[in-house]
């Protein structure tokens, strides 16, 4: 163990023509939401009684959902397994995830008619919908989220309490406060680590319920009972490409050495889990005898077929070549193939498939709709970025340090 | 036969057959129409109406009332005046259209049932089978006024003073009379020609009524809409069904179909047949008793006339009366081999006395 | 790095257990799904689109109950709204379309709004239990609960909700109620009371199918050999008869599958008295335990 990662804060220049840009987006993003909260969903969306669900709950929640699950898989692997060489990647996962849930929080209440009665599922229940299912367990998952980063803040703080002026009395009780919560949470982070890996399975695979009772409204390519495992193998395939994708992107951004090694590793797994995936979404395809549609060329038979051939079996193809796992790039570029993959996997069960009867035109996202979904990805990155400036999340190589007193693995 | 007749409808008799005045003489099993094994008055215990078999009721257009005002509904809370329902009229014009039982269905003998009394004023009710009082009306006369004209509005028959309708005579309600058209002209794509039809021939020569061809006419089938013009898609069956009843419109395709518009049908021209005054006055199937067959009748009497003999036959009625030498003689003797249209005197007398320049006897 | 011991591991995972299993059992005794009778005595209402002559005032009546601004009733003698096909939405919850049928001067009218189905979609999928079915047959929508999330709308086989898009604050889900209020008044739905050729029966729903069973029977050149709702999505309130095929008037064609059973099913499957996720929090925990034994014998 000579060369130790240890997370720290970054510490770089925050702006740069790349952030203002992004800034820009996420202004534009905001002044559309303004005018959503002012004059009403209709004002700046496509949506109609026909289409009552847009890009927001297909890409910002569904997509969304399926993104952060870096999350919950690099917990199981690093925690639950005990895998400690994947320490490294754990904590910027977990930041995705925080910020990726809180984000498809804010992106339903958004997409809410009455958002202001976001918290009404707490004691109105009905325990038959899907969507209460997944309403509770985000919910509750977010909370987890924010119990596991604390960790990360109480390190930033401990001993770092310096409130000015009249707030300077607090400074001593706040100190012990955190130390005392930084002990709790030491001895039952374990408690929530499970917590989040069952939460997430549960509404990862509930969300795939969602469209099952839509019915005949939807394309038999994509309407299957099995829709809910469909999404939760999914979602645990594309786990792992979106740790890879993010970590490569970071230490581009920041300037560091790719970690390439822990990548290719974790790059391993991605093929046999897309193996699975695949397995499960032909043999239902199979059993269904859906590939009847696949005859003829209509947007769902393409829609299907680009998902299925570029998001699915070419990413498979190239996590399962050495050469591909070895390479930074070939990693990068197979892991925003499954990304994609699982992007219109989302897209076209939520928008795609969705045909109402009754439907006098078909949607297509409206400007305002595609500049908050816009907007919101960019907000997060800028959020990503401050962050890992701020707090002690991406492992750079160190010295070998024997004082690494907190960590989030309750280990 | 150059006179074509104006019909008026008033003046087709209505079906006028005795008919049981109680209802208990009826050919049909009492549990037709009652679920009960002894049904009274005020426990009738009815079915649904068997529609097909019911008897209904069977007056003259002449004896129905001339308007009826349907308020039944003046006390409840309503959008629309009461309607003033030419009563009269609607049944007249009814003849060619299904007659009284259109509206009077399931009516049993004797006296005419209010529509109230079987169908419900108000809609909640045990019985859904039958529509309520509303919607009964409603139906009965939408059907026709909607076919006629889809700008049928509420108001149209909801007058708000309708008591400025004279109700006493309500002639500016009548129906016009129909003109009879004298000749229709088919032109039959299938068969390549033309169906000539004398209507008024039909009526005059041979007897029909209105209602023996026109049995369920909608007021629509003259008062067309131009958007229904090119609707008219009758079946070939359908088409044929109006002559069918006395023509075999299966087989002998010929007789009808054409090559060209033919001229009207004339007993003697046609056929060689002069129908006399005896003649004309029989119905065609008194002579041709093959139904649907014209053809085929030879021109001597004893072919229709089997049973004529000497002692029963008279002949004056033929226009001649014999004299008392002719009176004795054998039919034979005059009408060789049966030919009654050209008689010879060459049996009795020589080549100076001949027909018909010498009678055997006084011409009427 | 390890500062926790065995002991402190499984006394925290019972507790933990302890308190899950609570929870679990907590909602099974507390009434977690909405209202949904599915009584013998529920209303429905017979469609015969053979009768209806598109009068129109059944949307009159239906906006005066409800307080929508009908405006003046001579105004809904304007054929050329049927131009186009049109939905129930926030102004109307029920309207009549003209369809083309055999004769060009009598289109068939069809009468849409809520078909108040035997075992609602709308009912299952809402998140806060806003829907519920009524004995009397209707399906109701509670202001009072509703997030605005419009996922009834996605669950409706008929496309029925529909969304108050252009409000910022408050907005509703609209659709017929089939006069809850007014039943329980003892009087008919608006739009049954006012239909001026009774095309609409109202009854009781068991009765309606014998009706409308016996009208076929009696007339089966009149209509097809269908009712449209007897056995569609297991069965809805409102039923339809025609004269011609029902997929022509754009009605969906449905099997006898109830709308939410398939999603039922699979939720109640994940949540089987919430026995599967606490089997995986235990497996999970068996896991983490045992790998943790693993690293620490590893170390050591």
């Amino acid at each position: 163990m000579e060369l130790l990662h240890e997370a720290l804060p970054l510490k770089k220049k925050y702006f740069t023509p790349g952030v203002v840009v992004l800034l820009i987006l996420a202004i534009v993003g905001m002044a559309f939401l303004l005018a959503r909260f002012v004059f009403g969903l209709g004002a700046i969306t496509n949506l109609d009684n026909q289409h009552p669900w847009g890009i927001w709950i297909g890409i910002d929640v569904a997509a969304g959902v399926a993104l952060a699950a870096g999350g919950f898989t690099t917990a199981a692997l690093g925690h639950i397994m005990h895998r400690d060489k994947y320490e490294t990647i754990i904590r910027p996962a977990l930041l995705t995830a925080m910020l990726g849930y809180t984000f498809v929080a804010l992106s339903v209440a958004v997409d809410l008619g009455r958002w202001y009665s976001i918290w009404h599922p707490l004691i109105f229940w009905n325990g038959n919908s899907a969507l209460f299912e997944v309403g509770i367990c985000v919910m509750t998952y977010v909370t987890v989220l924010y119990i596991e980063f604390l960790p990360i803040v109480t390190k930033k703080f401990i001993g770092n309490v310096r409130l000015k002026g009249f707030l300077a009395k607090l400074n001593k009780p706040l100190d012990s406060l955190l130390r005392t919560l930084d002990r709790g949470l030491n001895k039952t982070m374990f408690v929530f680590i499970i917590a989040g890996v069952v939460l997430s399975c549960l509404h990862q695979s509930s969300l795939g319920t969602l469209m099952v009772i839509a019915g005949s409204k939807m394309h038999p390519l994509w309407q299957t009972p099995v829709l809910p495992l469909l999404f939760l193998l999914s979602a645990i395939s594309v786990g792992f490409p979106m740790v890879i994708m993010e970590s490569t992107l970071a230490s581009r951004s920041f300037g560091l050495k790719p970690e390439t090694e822990v990548l290719s590793s974790l790059g391993t797994i991605v093929g046999p889990l897309l193996g699975i995936y695949l397995a499960f979404k032909i043999g239902d395809m199979f059993i269904r005898e859906t590939f009847y549609y696949l005859t003829e060329v209509t947007t769902a038979s393409v829609m299907f077929s680009v998902e299925i051939i570029f998001g699915v079996v070419l990413p498979l193809r190239l996590f399962l070549t050495k050469s591909v796992l070895k390479s930074p790039q070939g990693l990068f570029i197979a892991s925003l193939l499954v990304i994609f993959g699982v992007l219109l996997n989302r897209i076209n069960n939520f928008l795609v498939a969705y045909n109402p009867p009754y439907a006098t035109s078909s949607y297509f996202p409206s400007v305002g709709e595609i500049a908050v979904t816009v907007g919101f990805i960019c907000l997060e990155i800028l959020l990503y970025r401050w962050f890992v400036n701020y707090f002690p999340i991406v492992s750079v190589p160190s010295k070998p340090a024997n004082n690494v007193k907190y960590s989030v693995t309750g280990a | 036969m150059k006179f074509f007749s104006m019909l008026i409808l008033l003046i087709i008799p209505v079906l006028c057959i005795a008919q049981p005045t109680q209802h208990s003489e009826l050919k049909f099993n009492c549990s037709l129409c009652h679920s009960c094994e002894s049904p009274t008055k005020t426990n009738p215990c009815l079915k649904a109406c068997p529609r097909a078999e019911i008897i209904t009721v069977h007056h003259s257009a002449e004896e129905a009332p001339g308007y009826i005002i349907l308020d039944k509904f003046k006390n409840v809370e309503d959008n629309y005046a009461p309607v003033n329902f030419s009563h009269k009229a609607h049944a007249e014009m009814s003849v060619m259209a299904g007659g009284c039982e259109m509206c009077h269905h399931y009516n049993p003998p004797g006296r005419v049932v209010a529509c109230s009394e079987c169908h419900s004023q108000s809609r909640i009710r045990d019985d859904l089978r039958t529509p309520d009082l509303k919607g009964a009306l409603h139906r009965q006369c939408i059907d026709c006024h909607r076919l006629w004209s889809s700008d049928v509005a509420c108001a149209d028959c909801h007058h708000e003073n309708i008591t400025n309708i004279n109700k006493a005579d309500p002639v500016d309600r009548y129906h016009p009379q129909i003109e009879e058209p004298e000749r229709l002209v088919y032109d039959t794509d299938e068969m390549e020609g033309y169906v000539t039809f004398y209507h008024s021939d039909h009526t005059n020569i041979f007897g029909q009524e209105c209602n023996d061809c026109h049995k369920q006419e909608s007021c629509v089938s003259c008062h067309i809409e131009e958007q229904m013009l090119g609707n008219i898609n009758l079946s070939q069956e359908e088409k044929h069904d109006a002559c069918s009843g006395c023509h075999d419109t299966d087989g002998d395709c010929e007789s009808c179909h054409k090559e060209q518009i033919t001229p009207g049908f004339y007993h003697a021209v046609s056929t060689g047949f002069n129908l006399s005054k005896y003649h004309s006055k029989v119905e065609c199937g008194g002579c041709h008793t093959t139904p649907k067959v014209f053809k085929g009748l030879s021109g001597s009497c004893a072919a229709c006339h089997k049973n004529w003999s000497l002692e029963n036959f008279e002949h004056s009625i033929t226009g001649l009366s014999l004299d008392e030498n002719h009176s004795e003689n054998d039919c034979e003797d005059c009408h060789v081999e049966n030919d009654y249209k050209n008689p010879t005197c060459d049996n009795c007398h020589d080549e100076e006395i001949f027909y018909p320049d010498f009678l055997p006897g006084i011409m009427k | 790095m390890a500062t926790q011991n065995r002991r402190d591991f499984l006394k925290t995972v019972s507790s933990i257990g302890i308190v899950t299993a609570g929870v679990a059992a907590t909602p099974t005794k507390l009434k977690a799904d909405p209202e949904n009778i599915l009584s013998n005595e529920r209303n429905g209402v017979l469609v015969d689109t053979t009768v209806c002559i598109g009068c129109r005032r059944c949307e009159w009546a239906c906006k005066k109950s409800h307080d929508m601004q009908p405006g003046s009733i001579d105004d809904y003698d304007d054929k050329s709204i049927f131009d186009i096909k049109r939905r129930p939405d926030h102004t109307t919850h029920t309207v009549i379309n003209a369809y083309k049928g055999n004769s060009i001067s009598k289109p068939i009218m069809l009468k849409a709004q809520c078909m108040h189905c035997d075992k609602p979609a709308c009912v299952s999928a809402c998140i806060v239990g806003a829907f519920s079915k009524k004995e009397n047959g209707s399906v109701v929508w509670d202001e009072s609960k509703c997030i605005g999330c419009r996922y009834c709308m996605v669950a409706c086989p008929f496309q029925i909700p529909a969304f108050d898009y252009h409000k910022a604050i408050e907005p509703d889900i609209h659709k017929c109620d089939f006069c809850a209020e007014r039943k329980g008044n003892g009087k008919l739905p608006a739009c049954v009371e006012i239909c001026p050729v009774e095309a609409l029966t109202f009854g009781n729903r068991a009765d309606l199918v014998t009706l409308a069973k016996d009208r076929i029977k009696k007339n089966p050149k009149r209509y097809v050999d269908h009712i449209y709702g007897e056995t569609e999505v297991g069965g809805t309130s409102w039923m339809y008869l025609s004269s011609v095929d029902f997929a022509t008037l754009d009605f969906p064609v449905l099997s006898a599958d109830t709308a939410p059973g398939v999603s039922e099913s699979i939720q109640h499957g994940i949540f089987a008295y919430f026995i599967p996720p606490i089997a995986l929090y235990a497996l999970l925990g068996g896991i983490m335990y045992i790998s943790k034994q693993k690293s620490n014998k590893e170390e050591e």
